[in-house]
C-alpha cells in the first residue's frame, strides 16, 4: 500500500511525444480513474507506472521508491488487462498462484493466498478449470484474483470492462467498488468511459492529447468543468455548448436570443466578451418537468423537434441559435414533434467558457 | 538523450534489444550470403578458373558480362528459364485455386484431402525429378506402358528426349510439386472467408460468377500472393528436378540458366564466367521475389490488414 | 426436381475430379514405392507386368549392405550424414531463428521492414548460384566435403523462412500474456520460457520439421559442396545410382523411399501448424 507520485512524466515514441510531462499525486488506498478519448495517453501513463513503458524524462515513485528504473517485476504491482491476459496453459488455480510461485513463496502460503483470493471473488468452484472453460465476467474475475494474490502496493487496471457486454460491465463495476473497499490499496484505473470514472473514482484525471485537463473528484469534474472539453466529456448525454457574447448584463446569441448573466458569474466576465455557454440537458426542462424548480431561472419557448423516450424521463431535441440543443423531461409524458413548450434554464447550473481559451470563466 | 538512458549500458537498452535477438541470424547470412556473393561478384569480373588459381587475380573487367550477354546459348537458356516459370507458376495458380475450391465444396474426407495435398511439397526435389524421369521413361515408363497397354500409342515416345515433349515432362514435374503449397494457402483463404459480404452480395442479386470475381478472388488475393512469395524464394528448386530428368540435355534443349551456371563453372570451370550468370539469376529470383511481396504488402493494406 | 438434379450432377462431378486429382498426387509416389519392393526384373520386363508378381526387400537389404549381391553406393553412410546434418543444421536454425523471430514480433525498430525484406531475399538466392562462392571460399578454408561444412550452409538456409515462421507463431500470442507475467514478477527471460515459448511450442515445432525437411532434401548445395562418404547425403547419393552404366530402377527406388518416409510422417505432423504459421506471417503480417 502506497501512495504513488508522476513527477514531469514525458513519454516520446521516436520524435512524437504522447505524455507532455505530467504531474499527479495518488495518495495512499486513493481510487484514482485516468479518464480520455483513445489516444489521450491515459493507457501509456498507466503502462509507464506499471514499468512496461520506459520514462523518456521526469521521474515516478511508488511509496518512498523512485522506480524510473526498476522492472515490473521490482515495483511489487499488480495489473489487469483489458483482455485479461489470462495463461491459457495453466489452470485458473495456476495462474492465480503464478506470481508467487515467480517469487518462490512455499506451496503452502500459495495454497492460503489462492484461497483466500478465490473466496473473495467467489472463484472456488472454478480452480481447475483452464481460460478457455471460462464466460467473459469469470475471466474478468480470474484477473482480478491474479492480481490480489501478491497484496502489492497497487492496483492498475487497464480498460478492464471494455470486453464486456452491458449488463456484466455494470454487474463487475460494483464489484471492482466492493473489492476495493474489501481490499484496500491503492487503485489507478484507466477508462474511457466516463460514467465508469464517475462511479468508481475517488479522484477522476481527465486526459486529453497527452495532457491532463483536470483532476478531480467527480463532483468538482461534473460540476465545475475547468474546460469545454472536460464539460462535454463528463456527463452524459453531454453538455451543450452554444457560442454566445456577453452585452452588459445579458448573454446573447447570434439569433438574438438574450439570457440574463447569472448572478454568481457576473464578476468573472467583461461586456463584449465571447463566451460560450454550458447548459447541461438536465438543466434545461420543460415548465412543471424539473427537478429542482428553485434558484435563479431563465425560460425561454422552444419547438421540441424529437423526443427519445428513456423510461423516468424523456430527452428532448430542440434548437437555440439554429443548433441542436438536448433537454431533459423528467415525470415525462407525451409530446409530439413539433410541439412548443416553454423550458425553464437553470441559471444557477449554467457554466460559461471564454470563447476563445475554451476555459472556464471563472479561473480568470 | 535524458538522464535515464545515461545509466543503461548500450546494450541493455530497450531499443537496441531486437538488434541483439537478431544478432546471429545477420551474422550467420552476413558470413554464408553475404560474403560469398561479395567474393563471387568480384570473381564475375575475373578470368577465374578452378584449375588455375592465380587466375582469380585476373582482373577482365565486364568481359564475362559482354561475353554472356551475347552468346545465343545464354539467351536461349534465359528465356527458356523465364517461360519455364511464367508457364509454371500461372499453373500452379490455376490449379492450386481449383482444387481449393474443389476441396472447400467437400466436406466428407476434407482433412485427409488436405493432408494428402501437401505431400509432393514435402517431397524432397530430386526424388520428384527420379519419381517422373522413371514414370516419363521411355522404356520401361509407367507412362508408355500404360498408354501401349491401351492401345493408344505403339511405339515409345520419347517424353524426356524430345524438344516438347521433354520441357512440358519438367514443367509437369514443377507443377505436380508446387501446387499444393498455392492450393493449401488458397483453402486456408476460403476457411478464413467472412460469410457476410458473400450473403450480401447474393442479396444484391450477384451471380455465382459474380460473386466469385467480385468477392472470393479479391479476398482470396494475399493469400495467392503469399504463395506466389514462398514459392519465387525457392524458384531454383527446379534446378535440382532438371538435373535429374534431363541434365539439361539432350543437347541443351531444356537447359535453364541454373543448370547452364553448373555447366559453365563445375564441368567446364570457367568460374568468373558462371559467377557473371549467376549473378543474372539472383536478380532475376530477387525481382520475382521483391515483385510478389510488394503485391502481397499492397493486397494486404487493400484488405485493412493489421501495422 | 430441375435444380436437385444439377445439384447431384455437381456433386458427382467435384467428386469424380477429386478422385482424378488424388490419383495424379499418390500414383507417382506409390509407383516409386512399389517398385522399391519389386525385383529388378519385373521393373524391366516387356510387355510390363502390372500386377507385382513377387514383393521383396531384398532391395533395401541390398542398399544397406546385408544383401547377397553387395552394391558400390554406400547408403548407410550417406543416411547418417544426412540425419546428422539435417538435425544439427535444425537444431541452430530453431534457436537462431526463435531469437530473430521474437524479435520481429515482439519490438519496433529501425529498418524493421528492410531487414525483414533482406532476410527474405537472402533466402531467394539460387542454391546453384550461391554455391559458385561458397565452393570456392570452403574449399580455401578447409570445409568443403565436411559436415560442418553444409550444417554452416543449412542454417544460413533455413534462418530467414523460420523467422518468417515462428515471427507468425509469437505474434498470435498477445504481448499481454509476457507484460502480466514481468507485473506477475517474471524477468523478461523468464517471462519467455514460462509463458510465450510454452504457448508457441507447437508452432515452434513445426518450423523445426520445415527446417529439417528443407536440410534433409536439399540437393543443388550439396551436391557440390560434398564429396566423399564423410559428406554426402541422401539426395547426393541418389544420383551415384545414375552414375552407373544400368540404372538401378529398383534399387534407386528403395533409396527414394527411405527419403520419403521421413517427409511423410512429419508432414502428417506438422501439417496444420504449417498452414496457420504460413498464412498468419503473411496476411497479419
Amino acid at each position: 500500500m502506497a501512495e504513488i507520485k508522476l513527477e514531469n512524466v514525458v513519454k516520446n515514441y521516436g520524435k512524437l511525444e504522447v505524455v507532455h510531462g505530467i504531474n499527479l499525486d495518488i495518495a495512499h488506498n486513493e481510487f484514482v480513474v485516468l479518464v480520455g478519448p483513445s489516444g489521450c495517453g491515459k493507457s501509456t501513463t498507466l503502462r509507464m507506472i506499471a514499468g512496461l513503458e520506459e520514462i523518456t524524462d521526469g521521474e515516478i515513485s511508488i511509496g518512498p521508491q523512485v522506480v524510473n528504473e526498476l522492472p515490473p517485476r521490482k515495483r511489487n504491482i499488480s495489473m489487469v488487462f483489458q483482455n485479461y491476459a489470462l495463461y491459457p496453459h495453466m489452470s485458473v488455480r495456476e495462474n492465480l498462484g503464478f506470481g508467487l510461485k515467480i517469487a518462490k513463496q512455499s506451496d503452502a502460503m500459495v495454497e492460503e493466498r489462492v484461497g483466500e483470493a478465490a473466496e473473495i471473488l467467489g472463484l472456488q468452484e472454478l480452480l481447475d478449470r483452464t481460460p478457455a472453460e471460462l464466460s467473459g465476467g469469470q475471466r474478468q474475475r480470474v484477473a482480478m484474483g491474479r492480481a490480489i494474490v501478491r497484496h502489492p502496493e497497487a492496483f492498475l487496471f487497464d480498460e478492464p470492462l471494455s470486453n464486456l457486454d452491458a449488463k456484466l460491465r455494470v454487474q463487475m463495476r460494483t464489484e471492482i467498488k466492493k473489492l476495493h473497499q474489501k481490499v484496500k490499496t491503492t487503485v489507478v484505473y484507466v477508462t474511457h468511459d466516463q460514467v465508469e470514472a464517475m462511479t468508481l473514482a475517488d479522484r477522476i484525471v481527465v486526459m486529453k492529447d497527452g495532457w491532463i485537463e483536470q483532476v478531480g473528484t467527480p463532483m468538482e469534474v461534473f460540476n465545475h468543468p475547468v474546460n469545454t472539453f472536460v464539460a462535454s466529456f463528463i456527463g452524459s448525454p453531454p453538455m451543450n455548448l452554444i457560442p454566445a457574447t456577453v452585452e452588459g448584463a445579458e448573454i446573447v446569441f447570434a439569433d438574438t436570443t438574450r439570457l440574463p448573466v447569472p448572478a454568481r458569474l457576473e464578476s468573472h466576465i467583461s461586456d463584449g466578451q465571447k463566451v460560450i455557454l454550458g447548459l447541461r440537458p438536465d438543466d434545461l426542462t420543460p415548465e412543471g418537468h424539473g427537478i429542482i424548480e428553485s434558484g435563479q431561472k431563465a425560460s425561454m419557448q422552444l419547438t421540441v423537434d424529437l423526443a427519445e423516450l428513456l423510461g423516468t424521463e424523456t430527452i428532448l431535441y430542440t434548437q437555440i441559435n439554429g443548433q441542436e440543443v438536448l433537454g431533459k423531461m423528467f415525470d415525462p409524458r407525451e409530446v409530439e414533434p413539433g410541439e412548443s413548450m416553454s423550458f425553464n434554464i437553470s441559471l444557477d447550473k449554467v457554466h460559461l467558457f471564454d470563447a476563445e481559451t475554451q476555459k472556464s470563466v471563472r479561473l480568470g | 538523450m535524458s538522464r535515464i538512458n545515461k545509466s543503461i549500458p548500450f546494450w541493455r537498452r530497450e531499443q537496441f534489444t531486437p538488434f541483439l535477438l537478431l544478432m546471429p541470424a545477420i551474422l550467420i547470412l552476413l558470413l554464408v550470403v553475404l560474403l560469398p556473393l561479395l567474393f563471387s561478384l568480384y570473381t564475375s569480373f575475373t578470368g577465374y578458373r578452378l584449375i588455375r588459381p592465380d587466375s582469380l587475380y585476373n582482373w577482365v573487367g565486364f568481359r564475362n558480362y559482354e561475353r554472356i550477354f551475347t552468346n545465343a546459348n545464354f539467351w536461349y537458356a534465359f528465356g527458356r528459364t523465364v517461360l519455364f516459370l511464367t508457364i509454371a507458376l500461372n499453373l500452379e495458380f490455376l490449379f492450386g485455386l481449383g482444387i481449393a475450391l474443389l476441396i472447400n465444396k467437400i466436406t466428407w474426407g476434407q482433412r485427409t484431402l488436405r493432408t494428402i495435398m501437401m505431400f509432393p511439397m514435402m517431397f524432397s526435389p530430386i526424388l520428384v525429378g527420379y519419381q517422373f524421369k522413371f514414370i516419363f521413361n521411355d522404356n520401361i515408363g509407367i507412362l508408355n506402358n500404360a498408354l501401349q497397354a491401351l492401345g493408344l500409342s505403339d511405339g515409345a515416345i520419347p517424353w524426356l528426349v524430345d524438344k516438347q515433349l521433354a520441357m512440358f515432362s519438367i514443367i509437369f514435374a514443377e507443377v505436380w510439386m508446387s501446387t499444393s503449397i498455392f492450393a493449401i494457402l488458397l483453402l486456408a483463404g476460403l476457411f478464413a472467408m467472412p460469410r457476410d459480404p458473400l450473403e450480401a452480395a447474393k442479396v444484391d442479386g450477384c451471380n455465382p460468377w459474380q460473386v466469385f470475381r467480385h468477392i472470393t478472388l479479391p479476398f482470396l488475393m494475399p493469400f495467392a500472393f503469399i504463395a506466389m512469395t514462398i514459392r519465387s524464394l525457392d524458384v531454383a528448386r527446379a534446378y535440382d528436378i532438371v538435373d535429374v530428368m534431363t541434365g539439361g540435355g539432350p543437347a541443351g534443349r531444356t537447359e535453364l540458366l541454373w543448370t547452364l551456371i553448373a555447366r559453365v563453372g563445375y564441368d567446364n570451370s570457367r568460374m568468373g564466367q558462371a559467377n557473371a550468370m549467376a549473378y543474372v539469376s539472383i536478380l532475376l529470383s530477387i525481382a520475382f521475389t521483391y515483385y510478389f511481396f510488394r503485391k502481397l504488402i499492397a493486397a494486404r493494406r487493400y484488405m485493412g490488414g493489421a501495422d | 426436381m430441375d435444380t436437385k438434379l444439377k445439384k447431384r450432377i455437381g456433386k458427382i462431378v467435384s467428386w469424380l475430379l477429386t478422385f482424378l486429382l488424388m490419383l495424379v498426387i499418390c500414383i507417382p509416389g506409390l509407383w516409386v514405392v512399389l517398385t522399391g519392393f519389386r525385383p529388378n526384373r519385373e521393373v524391366l520386363a516387356k510387355p510390363a507386368i502390372w500386377i507385382p508378381e513377387e514383393l521383396t526387400l531384398n532391395n533395401f537389404a541390398q542398399i544397406f549392405g546385408f544383401g547377397a549381391e553387395q552394391i558400390a553406393i554406400p547408403v548407410p553412410a550417406y543416411f547418417t550424414n544426412s540425419l546428422i546434418i539435417a538435425l544439427t543444421s535444425t537444431a541452430i536454425a530453431l534457436l537462431v531463428g526463435m531469437s530473430g523471430g521474437y524479435a520481429f514480433a515482439r519490438f519496433r525498430f529501425k529498418y524493421k521492414d528492410t531487414l525483414f525484406l533482406g532476410l527474405m531475399l537472402s533466402r531467394t538466392v539460387p542454391g546453384i548460384a550461391l554455391s559458385l562462392p561458397v565452393f570456392m571460399i570452403w574449399s580455401r578454408i578447409g570445409l568443403i566435403d565436411t559436415k560442418p561444412g553444409l550444417i554452416i550452409v543449412y542454417v544460413a538456409l533455413n534462418v530467414p523462412f523460420t523467422i518468417w515462421l515462428i515471427d507468425g507463431f509469437f505474434r498470435q500470442i498477445p504481448k499481454e500474456m509476457s507484460e502480466a507475467a514481468q507485473v506477475d514478477g517474471c524477468t523478461r527471460w523468464q517471462a519467455f520460457w514460462k509463458i510465450e515459448f510454452p504457448l508457441a511450442k507447437s508452432g515452434i515445432a513445426s518450423a523445426g520439421i520445415f527446417a529439417f525437411l528443407t536440410s534433409w532434401n536439399e540437393y543443388a548445395l550439396a551436391s557440390q559442396l560434398t564429396r566423399s562418404t564423410d559428406s554426402k547425403t541422401l539426395p547426393v547419393g541418389l544420383m551415384d545410382f545414375t552414375a552407373q552404366f544400368t540404372i538401378d530402377w529398383a534399387g534407386m527406388s528403395a533409396m527414394a523411399v527411405i527419403i520419403i518416409i521421413p517427409a511423410l510422417i512429419l508432414t502428417f505432423i506438422v501439417q496444420k501448424h504449417l498452414i496457420s504459421g504460413l498464412t498468419f506471417g503473411g496476411v497479419k503480417g
